[in-house]
């Protein structure tokens, strides 16, 4: 699947040569004009590799009405341009198409970067009706990616400027994160979280959308849930009036803005006269009371589509399987949809079977505020113990950082009965104990909370050269 | 008596805070009895090292004085993942230890100081 296409500009982008011995550089080709905009839309990113001057980014850009997040100007190989790019983005070479006229550099670039998809413009006509091109499902998260890289580009160079400490940054960035239940419209963005995530991933395996949709639909089921108002953290230092009696903080109707949690100040919407299942925090279910047995039936279903799907949980999923959905934005943008959840209440405490997010959200405060939102609820739900089952890979060493942060400790698990894991594959169980005191006060007291410096305020590091392309 | 513990408490001695980074203090050489690796570097150098190190990533030169067995998570210095990340590929590359992979529970990371002395006793 190709996530960029990397652009030469010279007859291919352009009508001609940008630097015109005489007059205005070329207009745009309509034809790859069209190109751009319907790969655009489907979530690929392009790029520009030139021997321009760097002003042919900008030219290029507003000729061709298209969004370029990266540009690389001078002389070297292009296949150098292209590892790049690559290594900007976070994205592997083997995910990059390349287009130029010249059949010198599509040569270089084939030779030195045989995984590179290599193509000349006239081919770039027919290349929207190929797999290459073509995503199953397009999420409105990938519609916008591009915009999504711009932000965040501007996002990191404020701050390399920025004064203060990381946690000082993201506080005037504004940066809110939304923590509360998945919608049945989210489960094609959460599969695509669980197949494009690495780095904060702990299954390190796709759970596809209907795995998704059916645990979400359990959750639907389950119980009534109370219309609440938009309320964010911050601007509504209390936001249990707007709640109904019973209904915990968070909750709301499914697609309603929910609560904003704050960096330094997680779980701000904390509601401490909760027991119950992990669900229940984020709205759904009475107090107290039984599960409707629609939520049990529901859930054998789920189970059932989940193995139909291919997919072993970690922990099969049961009556109280619930989806969190985590969203972020700030004064940059809007990033939507940028982590998972997935909790199961057990007998002595919630297991999370699924931990997934975008590494666009790393270093802005997400994991943290998402793993102390989980203490605090399962707190005031009178949960004793959190586990987290997790898969150990090379890639994932920032979400034991987290985990370690906020307090858990791993214990090294054998494969259930070698079903639910793969040869050779390393698994852990992260517990951590929860105490009920937790369910009030500041996150911070989960630990969760760190600060870090402005110099790496939004940067995020590429373990491997080719990591996270969400 | 008093030699003994100092060398006993070269990892927590107290009062690290202050002298530069990775000078070799006048006490320092003192102390590495027991701490000094095949690569001449003590315990200690390679503490204040990792310390100028983790300012740097973390972009925070106030750490360049902190104390070295300040907890690394939490209250103390506040390591969030991203920072952490970059610290342990940075170790992994400088000292060929891969700390992630030979410790399940990153206690490695309780501090500087013990952050030390495990890339010590991994690479004799």
């Amino acid at each position: 699947m190709v996530k960029c296409v990397v652009w030469d500009v010279d007859y291919t982008l352009l009508d001609g040569v940008f630097l015109e011995a005489d007059g205005e550089p070329p207009g745009a080709d309509p034809a790859m004009v069209a190109v751009l905009a319907e790969l655009s839309g489907r979530g690929i990113l392009h790029a520009i590799a030139s021997r321009n001057p760097p002003e042919v980014a900008e030219y290029v850009a507003r000729v061709t009405g298209a969004v370029f997040v990266a540009a690389e100007c001078g002389w070297d190989a292009k296949s150098d341009a292209i590892a790049r790019i690559a290594d900007t983005l976070g994205i592997g070479t083997d995910a990059i198409a390349f287009v130029d006229d010249d059949p010198y550099e599509r040569a270089e670039v084939s030779f030195a970067r045989p995984e590179v998809m290599v193509l000349a413009p006239e081919e770039m006509t027919s290349a929207p009706g190929w797999p290459e091109f073509s995503p199953a499902v397009v999420t409105a998260e990938a519609a916008r990616r591009s915009q999504l890289y711009l932000d965040r580009q501007r996002r990191q160079a404020a701050g390399r400027e920025f004064g203060g400490s990381r946690e000082e940054f993201l506080r005037w960035c504004q940066t809110e994160i939304t923590i509360g239940p998945a919608a049945l419209a989210d489960a094609d963005r959460l599969a695509e979280l669980s197949a494009r995530t690495h780095q904060f991933n702990s299954a390190a395996r796709a759970l596809p959308a209907a795995g998704f949709a059916e645990l979400i639909g359990v959750g639907e089921v389950a119980g009534p849930r109370a219309a609440v108002g938009p309320a964010r953290a911050g601007e509504d230092a209390d936001p249990r009036p707007v709640v109904g009696p019973g209904e915990p903080t968070g909750a709301g109707e499914v697609g309603s803005p929910r609560p904003a949690v704050a960096p330094a100040g997680p779980a701000e919407d904390a509601d401490p006269r909760r027991a119950g299942v992990p669900g229940e925090p984020t709205g759904a279910g009475e107090v107290g009371s039984p599960r409707p047995a629609a939520g049990s039936a529901g859930a054998g279903e789920a189970a059932s589509a989940l193995a139909a799907a291919g997919f072993t949980p970690l922990v099969a999923a049961g009556d109280s399987a619930r989806v969190l959905a985590v969203r972020l934005r700030d004064r940059f943008g809007d990033d939507g949809l940028v982590g998972t959840c997935v909790t199961e209440a057990g007998h002595d405490g919630w297991t999370v079977t699924l931990l997934a997010m975008s590494c666009r959200a790393m270093g802005r405060g997400v994991i943290d505020a998402l793993l102390a939102w989980l203490i605090k609820a399962a707190a005031r739900s009178g949960v004793r113990e959190l586990a987290i089952p997790a898969v150990l890979t090379p890639r994932n060493v920032p979400l034991r950082l987290a985990l370690a942060a906020a307090g858990f400790r791993a214990s090294e698990a054998e494969p259930a009965g070698g079903s639910a894991g793969e040869a050779g594959q390393r698994r852990a169980v992260f517990r951590r104990a929860v105490d009920a005191d937790e369910a009030a006060g500041p996150a911070d007291a989960a630990g969760a909370s760190g600060a870090g410096g402005e110099a790496t305020a939004g940067e995020v590091p590429n373990a491997d050269g080719a990591d996270d392309s969400d | 008596m008093t030699e003994q513990r100092q060398g006993e408490a070269g990892e927590t001695a107290p009062g690290l805070a202050g002298p530069g980074p990775s000078g070799p203090g006048p006490s320092g050489s003192e102390r590495s009895g027991p701490f000094r690796s095949n690569s001449g570097l003590t315990g200690l150098e390679l503490a204040g090292e990792l310390r100028e190190l983790l300012a740097e990533l973390a972009g925070r030169p106030e750490l360049r004085t902190a104390d070295l067995d300040l907890p690394l998570f939490g209250a103390g210095i506040g390591l969030d993942s991203l920072t952490g990340t970059l610290l342990l590929r940075e170790v992994h590359r400088r000292y060929g230890v891969d700390v992630a992979a030979e410790d399940l529970n990153l206690d490695a990371l309780a501090s500087l100081a013990s952050l030390a002395s495990f890339i010590e006793t991994r690479r004799r």
